[in-house]
């Protein structure tokens, strides 16, 4: 079996037009990767000085209100991710700039895909795209004659009389056109290790080698079942049209199709209907900003009772403050409520479009492949959250300091001085543990795995029926 | 053989091939599957607007019976408000702009899932607020992409094309009845080019049957019949670009293993690669705006209020000359509370010049898009589709164009109201919101 990989491979290399688009193609994914790395680099430096930028304008605030300076607020920017010059993912549809600010728990706002016209529907020059795309149509190429070949010139007969089974010839052939695949993904991933050489972590490294696996079983399953069809249709035209048929069902038809049909299946709320859901239950609780309120009379009972006096004037501390706080909370509740809601709503959306994984391997590769580089549903879903647990905390710390900073109740013209406003930390994005992205992905790899093992099975049992001329 | 009879034989070839018959309804399912996400969308954002604009009278509504018709302008729990002042009513209009969806949308849902179709005007308002945010849906679907009516012809269309054209002359020259062929027929390219235009001619007959099943669905007729005569013109252009590809390889190539690979490799080229490339150049050269300009407005609009009042008051005369003549200049009594109010003029000032900055960097983005249409085919037909449905970049600007234009003129109400001391009453309530609309 060794072998007829190795001659395989031989007559690959002697292809001179192969020859001449492999090293194409080898030009283009390097080209391809350091454009991503270009943009990578670039993006990051814009969000070095974006932040810096609003960081300075934080730290420059030389006195102010605590509460005046929750209206102020800050903004955080979504960082761009090493691993998106491999993978794309929504990076470009999602907004980048998300206000942070009391009262409020605000939506990430000005994607990339909001500010120009339509470009292209699959997204930039990507590794992704050429690897899902364009090299599975290649080896489709490669693959779609190999054992029909050997029929109609009467190898295969040699062949099996040097004692080769029919099983050992179509997987060797298997082999032989994937790794030409898999040397094209090496290619890729040497070429962006070497680029991103000082950013190379453990966790990095371990995405790197599931992307790998993951688009590597893709071309293993892409590959055997046009083996399988060029051994079992008598025409060769016939199997290439097949396989072709197969690739635009997968890639272009299905995911299209079956992404839309989970939308509807798992409905989201009109930004209008949210709105109006959360303003509801928001009203049902205190308001900050009207000290009549009867949660607030309760809230000040309850405080007085604490500081053992009988009125807020006597009180040593702003107990306008304390009231912010308590509004916020009711506010996070409602928050949690309803954007808790809308994550379940996407994660039920994913859940249900990862199944489609059963028809098509297609859709679990492109799941695998945006969630491994860092570029899916799911980190922007956590970026988000850190930055709301970000905003809670960054919100405390000014009621906190409007409380207990050494005002008044009342005293809404006291200032907290530049030393608090630099004492508040910035945020920070913690990158999401490999666990919880293995955790999440696993259906997608092992329906892949399940999909390699199928169409084993289907080169194992479907070729020994095949007729021998 | 005369032209007629090869074009009529290509009948016989057509349907003896079922591959190439299931592609067509292969194709035709995913374009009518596209034309009704279109049309669901039209009526989604249609049925939204309606509701918002209801829900906004029904407001409205309320403020009149609870309080211009009772003659009570300070609400119990709410002292501060007072509806008789111009500030409050105005600040209490509920006035919304709708971007109302083109019936033509069922072709092209194009952008219009990127933005946001409603937006409340105020005095405070900018065109580029968080409520105008795009509509909320599942980005790894948008990054999918949306499977519509353009969908189908600009990235289906072709490969149809494909597998209807892929094996003619080259599977005659295989089997060698090529000189069979050229005894009957006048000359090869013709011979070829009837066979061609056979596909051609299904492939328009089947647009056009299902350019008017789109129109059923949303009224095309009625409301944009315009649109239905350019998306049937720009789809012709289309298939005859692909068509034109497509015989210059069967031309000059001889098996169909190598036609395939070379209509293969072109589609690759054309729909994938070249998008891609000025996608991934064009984001290098001009990556996405973070809005920093926009946002230091924030710190601008906090240096303006702690400017003296003599300098709101300058600037407000410079935009607004008419107040020399107003009531409360001459009368000092109200002057810094009118003033302090009308300071969101002088912001929106602020706002307006950091939006032309961004405004003139997604300008100079979209010029440098442009001039790669001559070479990227696919996008400029794409950006053709999404303009005649009224989703191109273009009509949601001249959306935040109105929208400014709408805010413009409510704070200048506002401003003339308040230096002018007008007591509101129901009737001026109402002008408020009714003149603060684009007709």
């Amino acid at each position: 079996m060794w072998q007829i990989i190795k001659n395989e491979w031989y007559s690959l290399t002697r292809n001179r037009t192969l020859l001449t688009v492999s090293i194409g193609f080898v030009g283009l994914l390097i080209a391809t990767i350091y454009l991503g790395h270009l943009q990578t680099q670039k993006n990051t430096q814009q969000y070095i000085e974006a932040k810096n930028h609003l960081r300075t304008q934080w730290e420059s605030i030389r006195a102010m209100n605590p509460h005046g300076a929750a209206h102020y607020g800050t903004y955080v920017f979504k960082p761009a991710n090493v691993l998106s010059s491999l993978d794309e993912g929504v990076n470009s549809i999602t907004g980048k700039v998300l206000r942070v600010e009391g009262h409020v728990q605000n939506e990430i706002m000005y994607s990339e895909a909001s500010q120009s016209q339509t470009i292209s529907k699959f997204g930039k020059l990507k590794g992704a795209l050429l690897l899902q795309y364009i090299i599975p149509l290649l080896l489709i190429f490669l693959a779609f004659q190999s054992i029909n070949r050997e029929k109609q010139s009467g190898r295969l007969k040699l062949l099996l009389l040097q004692g080769i089974t029919i099983t050992q010839l179509t997987f060797a052939k298997t082999l032989a056109v994937c790794s030409y695949g898999i040397g094209l993904l090496l290619v890729t991933i040497s070429a962006y290790t070497i680029l991103n050489l000082d950013n190379i972590t453990t966790n990095i490294i371990a995405r790197a080698g599931l992307f790998f696996l993951s688009y590597s079983l893709y071309y293993f399953i892409l590959t055997a079942l046009t083996v399988y069809l060029s051994a079992r249709w008598v025409s060769t035209n016939l199997a290439l049209t097949s396989m072709l048929g197969v690739w635009i069902f997968w890639t272009i038809f299905l995911p299209n199709m079956l992404m839309s049909s989970v939308e509807s299946l798992h409905e989201l709320p009109s930004r209008e209907a949210l709105k109006a859901a959360m303003k509801e239950d928001r009203a049902k609780g205190l308001d900050g900003h009207n000290p009549a309120d009867e949660r607030s009379k309760e809230l000040e009972k309850q405080i007085l009772e604490e500081y053992q006096v009988d009125s807020l004037s006597q009180l040593p501390i702003n107990f306008d403050g304390i009231v912010m706080q308590e509004d916020e909370e009711i506010g996070n509740q409602v928050w949690d409520k309803h954007f808790g809601n809308l994550r379940n709503v996407f994660e039920d959306q994913k859940q249900s479009y990862q199944l489609g994984g059963i028809v098509n391997p297609f859709i679990s590769l492109q799941n695998a492949s945006m969630g491994l580089a860092g570029s899916d549903n799911l980190h922007h879903q956590e970026f988000l959250v850190q930055v709301e647990n970000y905003r809670r905390v960054f919100i405390k710390e000014l009621n906190d300091q409007h409380a207990f900073g050494g005002s008044k109740t009342g005293d809404w013209g006291w200032k907290a001085d530049n030393d608090f406003f630099k004492s508040v930390s910035d945020f920070n994005y913690q990158p999401i543990q490999l666990s919880t992205v293995i955790g999440n992905y696993s259906i997608d790899l092992i329906l892949l795995l399940g999909w390699g093992v199928v169409v084993s099975f289907l080169l194992i049992s479907g070729t020994k029926k095949m007729r021998i001329q | 053989m005369t032209n007629l009879k090869i074009f009529l034989w290509e009948w016989k070839h057509f349907l003896r091939s079922p591959f190439k018959i299931i592609a067509l309804i292969l194709f035709m399912i995913a374009s009518v599957y596209g034309l009704h996400k279109g049309a669901d969308l039209y009526q989604k954002q249609k049925s939204e607007i309606e509701q918002i604009d209801n829900q906004a009278q029904k407001e409205r509504q309320k403020i009149i019976d609870d309080h211009y018709r009772t003659g009570i302008f300070r609400p119990k729990d709410q002292p501060r408000i007072n509806y008789s002042n111009p500030y409050w009513a105005i600040s209490r209009s509920y006035t919304y702009h709708f971007k109302n969806p083109s019936p033509a949308i069922v072709y092209s849902i194009g952008q219009c899932e990127q933005y946001g179709f409603y937006k409340q005007i105020t005095v405070r308002a900018s065109p580029y607020d968080s409520d105008l945010a795009e509509e909320i849906a599942n980005p790894e679907r948008l990054q999918t992409g949306t499977l519509d009516f353009s969908f189908a012809i600009l990235f289906l269309l072709p490969l149809v094309l494909l597998v209807l054209v892929y094996n003619l002359k080259s599977m005659e020259t295989e089997q060698g009845f090529i000189p069979l062929v050229e005894v009957q027929i006048p000359s090869k390219n013709t011979w070829l080019f009837l066979r061609m235009s056979f596909y051609i001619l299904v492939s328009l007959i089947i647009i056009i049957a299902l350019l008017l099943y789109g129109a059923s669905l949303t009224n095309v007729f009625a409301q944009a019949s315009n649109s239905f005569g350019q998306i049937l013109l720009y789809s012709t252009l289309y298939l005859t670009f692909w068509s034109v590809i497509y015989f210059l390889i069967l031309r000059n190539g001889k098996s169909i293993l190598g036609n395939t690979l070379r209509m293969s490799a072109v589609y690759l080229l054309v729909a994938f690669i070249i998008p891609a490339t000025v996608h991934q150049y064009v984001s290098i050269r001009q990556p996405a705006n973070l809005m920093t300009d926009f946002i230091d407005v924030r710190d601008e609009r906090q240096a303006l209020y702690d400017k003296p009042d003599h300098f709101l008051q300058d600037q407000l005369l410079l935009l607004f000359p008419e107040l020399l003549n107003s009531s409360v200049y001459h009368n000092n009594e109200n002057l810094a509370a009118v003033r302090s109010r009308s300071a969101a003029a002088l912001v929106n000032e602020l706002n307006k010049t950091s939006i032309q900055t961004i405004e003139d960097e997604y300008q100079t983005k979209n010029k440098l898009i442009r001039s790669t249409f001559w070479f990227n085919p696919v996008s400029c037909f794409q950006n053709r589709f999404n303009t005649i449905s009224k989703t191109h970049f273009d009509d949601y600007q001249n959306y935040r164009k109105d929208i400014q234009t709408l805010i413009d003129k409510q704070i200048k109400i506002m401003v003339l109201d308040l230096w002018n001391e007008v007591n509101v009453d129901e009737s001026k309530y109402k002008k408020y919101y009714e003149y603060v609309s684009i007709k």
